[in-house]
């Protein structure tokens, strides 16, 4: 039961880091990919319909962490305690850009989210980088290996983002193949720290009276989850661009 | 103000701001959704355009409700860390089960529904915003497992120094619960209605061209304000009985006894107007006919979001000095080490990233009702997807 919800736990957070990582890299790269403001919505529009399903994989992460790892919770997010709040504040703001961007058509108004965009998704991809090292370390927030590392984040991040534009824009050789390798690539700097952690976080998993029960009721929700992840990718996939629905303006 | 001060006003403001948000969404989801069941079945073009402008309302609305939620869930371990020490062991689990059984669905068919007008089949584009109302009710009935435990806390038993879950049904059926959920799924129905009253009332007082489109709407709004009103004041006094045996002084401070009296004011105000004046009006559209009753519709349309914070505010001030009920004082419960510049940072950060989102969102809304649903862009038909490549040589493509 232990090794479950330690898999579990990992896999939410390596999920996060394959398909949120191309997200923050697309915002990240906004204006370098983008330079006209008719590429930079097409851009947004490519990765919207998969923001949701991303990111509701680190809110299940604390949840998890809560549920399975209770006494772990509070002190490691307390640890951290400005790099959590700058990386909800990031989060917050690149989202908003997201939710924003194309509520109002003036010049202004897109180009003001599309800052928050990038920069909450630059806030992202740092701050995890220097919660990672200084968990691994268990030291100071700030350090130069953590800086090292939130800039090696970045980089991955960066690539991932990268092959996505360059997938969901087709062509040959864009095959999804290269976007899996990208969405490893993006899972590195997450999996190795969890591998380093995994006996620290299995002496501090909740006692089995609690794992128990998350076992029951959590299990049965486990295929309609992994259904809804697939039914995203089926529906809004490069082959599903083709029909119908294509001509529906994005709402990202 | 010293550090427990502000990490409860941190708390408060950020639980307030979540709550008003949150309230609206319980309360739009299940309308749109039987917008959209009505159309699918009918075919009538009328309401698929109102599931597309009130829907476009509700996913606004969402956007905050998710930002605060964020923020809220990594307080209790960035200021709280003592209550998973002490209580995480029962408290953790509902809200692990919310994240993956409720939020996680809910987010993922939400996207699904948003992005997926057009392209998706008929009905499995319907029972999109269907699971999204089911787990959005799921999120509710789990928030409220681990609120109702920190108000009595069943099903645990003190083990040393922290509590164990030893009864799992027991946290599950916690009589500060059963009438609770029900009274909060009905205010949110109350409050999504009143919305869709007060934006039809603007509408029709401007003399809308969409005469159809928000007389419709109007009456959709007064059905279901009068079974939310009901379910709402219903459950709302039988929630009385367990908490005068459970917490028996809870109502007696004058910040929660104020509180509660506005509150049941709103409340028996509104079931009155919806019972004896909106539905009756019905008859004849005598309600969209009649231009000088329009106004005062969109005057008491803050009226339930205040009754909400109101209910919400007597019922944590109500257990006060207690973070879980006579276990574990707030006090307590507070992070070791948490300084006074470590929340005072976080505070104003959080408060004017979300409170100035928060005017934004209600900007935008307020918005969407002004220009109509002609306006509405959630799956708008007939312009060219800018996600689509528009020619073979694509600038993408150079990379």
């Amino acid at each position: 039961m232990d090794i479950l919800w330690l898999g579990v736990f990992a896999l939410l957070l390596i999920g996060y880091f394959a398909l949120e990582g191309f997200d923050i890299g697309i915002g990240m790269l906004l204006p370098v990919l983008g330079r006209t403001r008719e590429e930079r919505d097409r851009l947004v529009a490519g990765m919207a319909p998969f923001v949701l399903a991303g990111e509701v994989w680190l809110v299940a992460v604390a949840g998890v962490l809560f549920g399975a790892f209770p006494h772990l919770e509070g002190e490691t997010l307390f640890a951290l305690y400005p790099l959590v709040v700058g990386l909800l504040v990031s989060w917050v703001i690149r989202d908003a850009g997201l939710w924003f961007r194309r509520r109002l058509d003036g010049r202004a108004w897109r180009a003001f989210w599309g800052g928050a965009l990038c920069a909450g998704s630059y806030g992202l991809a740092l701050t995890w980088g220097l919660a990672l090292a200084a968990l691994v370390q268990g030291g100071p927030v700030l350090t130069p290996l953590g800086v090292g590392y939130a800039a090696v984040v970045v980089g991955v991040f960066a690539i991932h983002g990268r092959r996505f534009a360059a997938w969901r824009a087709g062509g040959p050789g864009r095959t999804g193949r290269a976007l899996l390798g990208s969405a490893a690539l993006a899972a590195v700097p997450v999996a190795v720290p969890l591998a380093v952690a995994a006996p620290w976080l299995l002496d501090h998993v909740a006692p089995s009276g609690t794992l128990r029960v998350l076992t029951l009721v959590i299990l049965p929700c486990v295929p309609v989850m992994v259904a809804a992840q697939v039914w995203v990718w089926r529906a809004f996939g490069r082959r599903a661009r083709a029909g119908v629905g294509a001509r529906v303006p994005s709402f990202f | 103000m010293d550090v427990l001060d502000l990490a409860r006003a941190q708390f408060a403001v950020t639980g307030v701001l979540h709550f008003l948000f949150v309230v609206l969404t319980l309360g739009l989801a299940p309308l749109v959704a039987i917008m959209q069941t009505r159309h699918v079945i009918t075919g009538k073009p009328v309401l698929e355009r109102m599931a597309r402008f009130w829907g476009q309302i509700y996913v606004i609305n969402y956007a905050l409700g998710v930002f605060t939620g964020l923020v809220m869930e990594f307080q209790f371990g960035l200021s709280w860390s003592g209550l998973s020490r002490y209580a995480g062991d029962v408290f953790g689990a509902p809200l692990a089960v919310e994240t993956m059984g409720a939020f996680f669905l809910e987010s993922t068919f939400l996207g699904l529904w948003i992005f997926g007008w057009g392209r998706l089949p008929r009905w499995l584009h319907l029972a999109c915003i269907w699971l999204v109302t089911l787990t959005a009710y799921a999120s509710a009935y789990w928030v409220l497992v681990a609120n109702s435990f920190l108000q009595n806390p069943a099903g645990a038993e003190v083990r040393g120094d922290h509590l164990v879950l030893t009864d799992f049904g027991a946290l599950l059926t916690n009589p500060t619960l059963v009438f609770a959920l029900p009274h909060v799924l009905g205010a949110g129905l109350f409050t999504g209605s009143s919305v869709i009253i007060g934006a039809s009332a603007y509408q029709l007082f401007r003399r809308t061209r969409e005469w159809e489109f928000f007389v419709r709407s109007l009456r959709v709004g007064v059905v279901g304000a009068l079974v939310g009103i009901l379910v709402t004041v219903g459950f709302g006094f039988a929630q009385f009985g367990p908490v005068g045996q459970i917490q028996p002084g809870k109502f007696r401070g004058a910040a929660v006894g104020t509180s509660l009296g506005f509150m049941i004011l709103i409340g028996e105000l509104a079931l009155f107007g919806v019972l004896f004046v909106l539905t009756p009006l019905l008859f004849r559209d005598w309600l969209a006919r009649w231009r000088w009753i329009h106004p005062l519709l969109m005057l008491v349309t803050p009226m339930p979001f205040i009754a909400a914070i109101l209910g919400w505010l007597v019922r944590e001030i109500g257990r006060q000095p207690w973070i879980v009920y006579g276990r574990l004082t707030v006090k307590d419960a507070m992070s070791p080490g948490l300084t006074p510049g470590m929340i005072t940072a976080s505070f104003v950060a959080f408060t004017a990233v979300l409170g100035l989102l928060a005017v934004i969102d209600y900007v935008l809304i307020a918005r969407t009702v002004r220009r109509g649903p002609a306006a509405a862009t959630l799956g708008a038909p007939g312009q060219p997807d800018p996600a689509a490549p528009s020619s073979p040589c694509h600038p993408q493509a150079a990379f």
